[in-house]
């Protein structure tokens, strides 16, 4: 089936380097080597203290839920077989903050809102296509999920 | 304003909003300008500056293009990027005490609805990111934004319903308005979600047209065709940073825009006897009452829900209807409406012994400005 939504542009200079880890399952953002802050979205500099921005480094792939929303209509037209769909603001450990949208705690869309603010997700992936990986977030509540413990890393 | 150059606008110009096929939008523009200028007792010949608002989606609205339109090559000339109503209004005040100009014509015109722009894609840094995400237009990041005021204040759909309500009472007194078919609570609650918890009565609708303004020295207004409304002060700030901060989406910076409007002005909230909130969203309108200091944080809705902001109530907000009914003008018609009715012109829906206006703007999560205008000298 053919992914319903907008793919990035994964040779895009700026941002190619977070698509070919994700193609790897692995999240990763950039990292001032000058300073230590983490920044999102990709930028040439960094906010911070302004040193051109080089080093990607891994996440921990867990976040908090600030807020999130359900796309019940498509508000693009790219969205129409995707919708509903739930998306979220999301706290990451690492001091920074990512859109993102969320799956259920089995891997599904979550259309119902099974997920709640202040709830752990966990960052997972999807295959697109052949070329491109996104990233989507977990929901991390069924009893015994081993990501609950992670919490408070 | 304090100084020995106080600025008033002198005329207001709005065009038919809603469907203009085949116009283009720098047309629309010269349209308003004429019906501003009219409104002010003046012509072409008068203005020696001018100021534009660039379309978000292309590359029309510019100083040069709408200047050779005018035929008219002003002293002063300028385009704003995003040019909400009183961004520009704040552009052009400033030009006029630093004497750069002395009477400037503002305009925007689009045709944003018959060009079926785009306004899907979030608009600046990061809009990729949010896409693949599926976070897009507006509504995603305004219903975030709401969600989480839900969380922290316990805020309910029906409170934030109140805005769109209100909005389309006033609207109902205005002829300009496109949407003016009654809307309820009951309608509103059980209209379907767009992006829950947000339904379509909460998103600006997407329309042409046109609006201007003549702005100039409040001594030369004086001396024009109608009552000066003054330009008694101004505050703008940007939150271009935002990448650490989750709770950007809830805007507290205008909290400190407010704040120096305030202090700076010597106004208070309850000087303000007709408020205009710049609405691309109802959610805009809720952040603002409390941030401005209408209502105490988490408070905002309990304050629509008291009917305040409608016809009859304390605090009228939004009395053209606002972009949630009117028109979406980019906060323009609602600087237009706030003369028309400080100057009392505004028939049916008139505010009765109004002196004193706020009018308040946003461009998403980036930049704030707010103005009050007065007729008082």
């Amino acid at each position: 089936m053919t992914y319903p939504g907008i793919l990035p542009d994964t040779d895009d200079a700026l941002t190619a380097p977070f698509w070919a880890a994700a193609r790897e399952h692995r999240l990763v953002a950039q990292r001032c080597s000058r300073c230590g802050a983490y920044c999102w979205t990709p930028s040439e500099v960094c906010p911070e203290c302004l040193a051109p921005l080089a080093e990607w480094a891994p996440l921990s792939g867990r976040a908090t839920v600030w807020s999130l929303a359900v796309y019940r209509r498509a508000m693009h037209p790219a969205f129409e077989d995707a919708v509903p769909y739930t998306v979220a603001m999301l706290e990451l450990p690492e001091g920074i903050r990512m859109l993102g949208m969320i799956l259920t705690s089995t891997g599904d869309a979550d259309r119902d809102g099974e997920v709640r603010i202040g709830d752990e997700v966990r960052a997972d992936f999807l295959e697109a296509d052949d070329d491109v990986t996104l990233v989507r977030w977990r929901a991390a509540r069924a009893a015994g999920d081993d990501y609950s413990e992670a919490k408070h890393d | 304003m304090s100084g020995s150059r106080g600025v008033a606008i002198a005329g207001v110009g709005a065009t038919a909003q809603g469907e203009l096929p085949g116009r283009s939008a720098n047309g629309i523009a010269v349209e308003a300008i004429e019906l501003a200028l009219a409104d002010a007792g003046l012509t072409k010949h008068d203005v020696d500056g001018l100021i534009t608002c660039r379309n978000l989606q292309a590359h029309v609205g510019i100083d040069e293009q709408i200047g050779e339109l005018l035929g008219v090559s002003p002293r002063y000339g300028a385009t704003l990027d995003y040019g909400t109503g009183n961004f520009s209004l704040h552009l052009a005040a400033m030009a006029i005490r630093s004497g750069l100009a002395e009477t400037i014509v503002l305009a925007y015109g689009t045709n944003q609805r018959s060009a079926k722009a785009d306004f899907g894609i979030a608009v600046g840094g990061g809009a990729e990111m949010a896409a693949a995400n599926g976070v897009v237009h507006v509504a995603g990041r305004a219903a975030l934004a709401f969600r989480r005021h839900q969380f922290q204040y316990g805020t309910t759909e029906e409170q934030l319903g109140w805005v769109s309500v209100a909005q389309r009472e006033w609207a109902q007194r205005n002829p300009l308005a496109i949407f003016r078919k009654p809307l309820t609570i009951e309608d509103y609650l059980a209209s379907e979600p767009f992006v829950a918890p947000l339904r379509r009565a909460d998103l600006t609708m997407i329309s042409d047209g046109g609006a201007a303004m003549v702005v100039t020295t409040a001594e030369r207004a004086r001396d024009l065709a109608k009552r000066p409304v003054n330009v008694a002060a101004m505050a703008q700030r940007t939150a271009f940073r935002a990448d650490h901060d989750a709770e950007s989406l809830s805007r507290p910076w205008l909290g400190k825009l407010a704040e120096e409007l305030w202090s700076k002005s010597g106004y208070r909230p309850e000087d303000v006897g007709a408020l205009y909130i710049q609405d691309a969203t109802s959610v805009w309108v809720l952040q603002m009452l409390e941030w401005y200091g209408f209502a105490p944080l988490g408070q905002g809705g309990e304050l629509l829900a008291s009917g305040a902001t409608r016809p009859g109530g304390s605090l009228p907000v939004n009395t053209n209807g606002g972009q949630l009914s009117e028109a979406y003008m980019w906060g323009w018609l609602h600087l237009v409406e706030a003369v028309r009715q400080l100057r009392g012109e505004a028939g049916e829906r008139q505010v009765p012994g109004l002196e004193v206006a706020l009018d308040v703007s946003s461009h998403d999560f980036l930049k704030g400005a707010a103005s009050i205008l007065t007729t008082r000298s």
